[in-house]
């Protein structure tokens, strides 16, 4: 599959939710669902700040354990977002419907359950970011995430930006990284066999991919070349997708 | 996507502009909805919108289009009677939110003697008088100081045999509704069109609650429909003043 499509948004796909985005970008599309600040249960209340639920639904089957340590990540991540101390006793409940993920030409995937790794948490931290800027959540900073596969190749070690799942079967190890708009280094989750100038070095590059801002001279946005071959510019991807909702949210201004 | 250059993009977390944010010699700045002030003087947006600023009245604030209502003090809404207790109605104002409570006594006219008997289910127009975050909002269907209803009260069609319902609208929506000029400010103009001439002189009344929801009432049902399915779909579609017209015109020929 290739993995180095441009990705693609929508932002309020679902007219019943508070907030809803679906993001699609290296084989994997993902719809989010954003209802809050809701009612929350009582065994989830919190007396001084808001509950954030994070809910992953695979493809096909039923979400697992692996699903369950995705959520726990998303949910302590995006609660640093969140303005949760604004909404005490409060709910805020995202739900990701994962919908495709990128096929393994190598090993016969199809239909099999609970095999949700690392590949996919950049999807699922932008989707519910951007379903949390359509639901117009309160947040501190807005965040972007990537992952970082180090591949033996040829007896070198070679760095892979959103790798495919057969890069990801043969890593020795993945690297999932997300940053705030203000460049700090929200989520770090790694897994596999690495160095710590290794890992320094993926930090590295994930902050570049994340934290890139598009270099602006006079107006003309100037791409160089030794950028593009970094993936997309996911900072400004996401600009201009919620800006584009924006305005048309407020047409008649 | 191009904004005007009056009013700029800015997502949650952005550093203002300090040339933006408006000075003024006599009033101190406020800042409206959207944004949030860190000490001693970072202004950061905490939604995504766009920024507007009103030199006058030096007041600074993000314009956004939302679903879920945030209880704020002096909003206009229109509540749903869930159930009613010793001295206080609770009422819903949003679904799956705490309920807000509505003091019995605060209607026009009531005493301990004399209170309005409201079933559950019905609707009332009113106030929010009090909306804290760590309490449940407070309603009131009085104004404190003249003691006077201002209109607010149990929903009940005034012709006494119409019949009224609730039609849910975006939050932005009902915002531009009850802009004081919603034709010129807000670009609406769907209701007095439906009452003018291009719907024949429809018969209704409405009620627009900040919270997203809009009573229609009318003595005939038919009417009820298309001024709800109206105001729905210039929502939804996002029509400009001649779309409206155009969806009018659609309506009530359908209708005949």
């Amino acid at each position: 599959m290739t993995a180095t499509t441009a990705p693609e948004a929508a932002l309020g796909v679902l007219p019943r939710a508070d907030g809803s985005a679906r993001y699609s970008h290296a084989g994997y599309t993902v719809t989010a669902s954003v209802n809050g600040p809701i009612e929350a249960q009582r065994r989830d209340e919190h007396p001084y700040e808001a509950h954030v639920d994070v809910i992953v639904r695979p493809a096909a089957g039923v979400g697992g354990t692996r699903e369950r340590h995705l959520e726990s990540l998303l949910q302590s991540s995006l609660s640093q977002l969140i303005l949760v101390k604004n909404f005490p006793r409060c709910l805020i409940q995202i739900v990701l419907q994962i919908e495709d993920s990128p096929e393994n030409d190598y090993a016969n995937t199809k239909l099999v359950q609970a095999s949700l790794n690392f590949g996919i948490m950049p999807a699922l931290f932008q989707t519910s970011v951007l379903a949390l800027l359509s639901a117009a959540v309160p947040m501190r900073a807005t965040a972007t995430a990537t992952a970082v596969a180090i591949v033996l190749q040829d007896g070198t070690r070679k760095k892979v930006i959103d790798p495919s799942p057969r890069e990801i079967e043969a890593a020795k190890s993945v690297h999932v990284l997300a940053f705030t708009s203000r460049d700090e280094l929200l989520l770090a989750e790694s897994e596999g066999d690495f160095t710590v100038r290794e890992w320094d070095e993926v930090c590295e590059i994930a902050e570049r991919v994340c934290c890139r801002s598009t270099v602006t001279k006079e107006g003309i946005e100037m791409m160089l070349d030794d950028e593009v071959a970094d993936g997309p510019d996911t900072r400004h991807f996401l600009r201009s997708a919620v800006e584009d909702k924006v305005a048309a949210d407020l047409h008649w201004k | 996507m191009t904004t005007t250059t009056g009013r700029p993009f800015v997502l949650p977390g952005e550093t203002v502009d300090p040339s933006l944010v408006p000075t003024h010699k006599k009033h101190p700045l406020r800042l409206g909805p959207g944004l949030r002030h860190i000490p001693p003087s970072d202004i950061i947006p905490t939604v995504a919108g766009q920024l507007v600023t009103n030199p006058v009245k030096n007041s600074i604030w993000v314009e956004y289009n939302s679903q879920r209502y945030i209880p704020q003090p002096g909003d206009l809404v229109i509540a749903q009677i869930v159930r009613s207790t010793q001295d206080a109605y609770l009422a819903s104002l949003s679904p799956y939110t705490a309920s807000a409570t509505l003091p019995q006594l605060s209607f026009e006219g009531a005493t301990k003697k004399t209170r309005p008997m409201l079933s559950p289910g019905s609707l009332v127009y009113a106030r929010v008088s009090l909306a804290n975050k760590h309490m449940d909002p407070e309603l009131e269907c009085v104004s404190s100081a003249t003691g006077k209803s201002d209109g607010l009260g149990p929903l009940t069609a005034t012709a006494g045999t119409g019949t009224g319902t609730v039609f849910d609208v975006s939050l932005g929506f009902a915002r531009r509704l009850l802009m004081a000029r919603s034709r010129e400010e807000g670009r609406v103009a769907v209701l007095e069109m439906l009452g003018g001439e291009e719907g024949g002189g429809l018969a209704f009344e409405t009620a627009v609650g900040r919270n997203g929801k809009v009573w229609v009432g009318s003595e005939s049902v038919k009417t009820v429909i298309i001024v709800g399915r109206a105001l729905q779909e210039t929502d939804r579609g996002g029509l400009g003043i001649e779309e409206q017209r155009r969806l009018v015109k659609r309506l009530i020929r359908e209708m005949r």
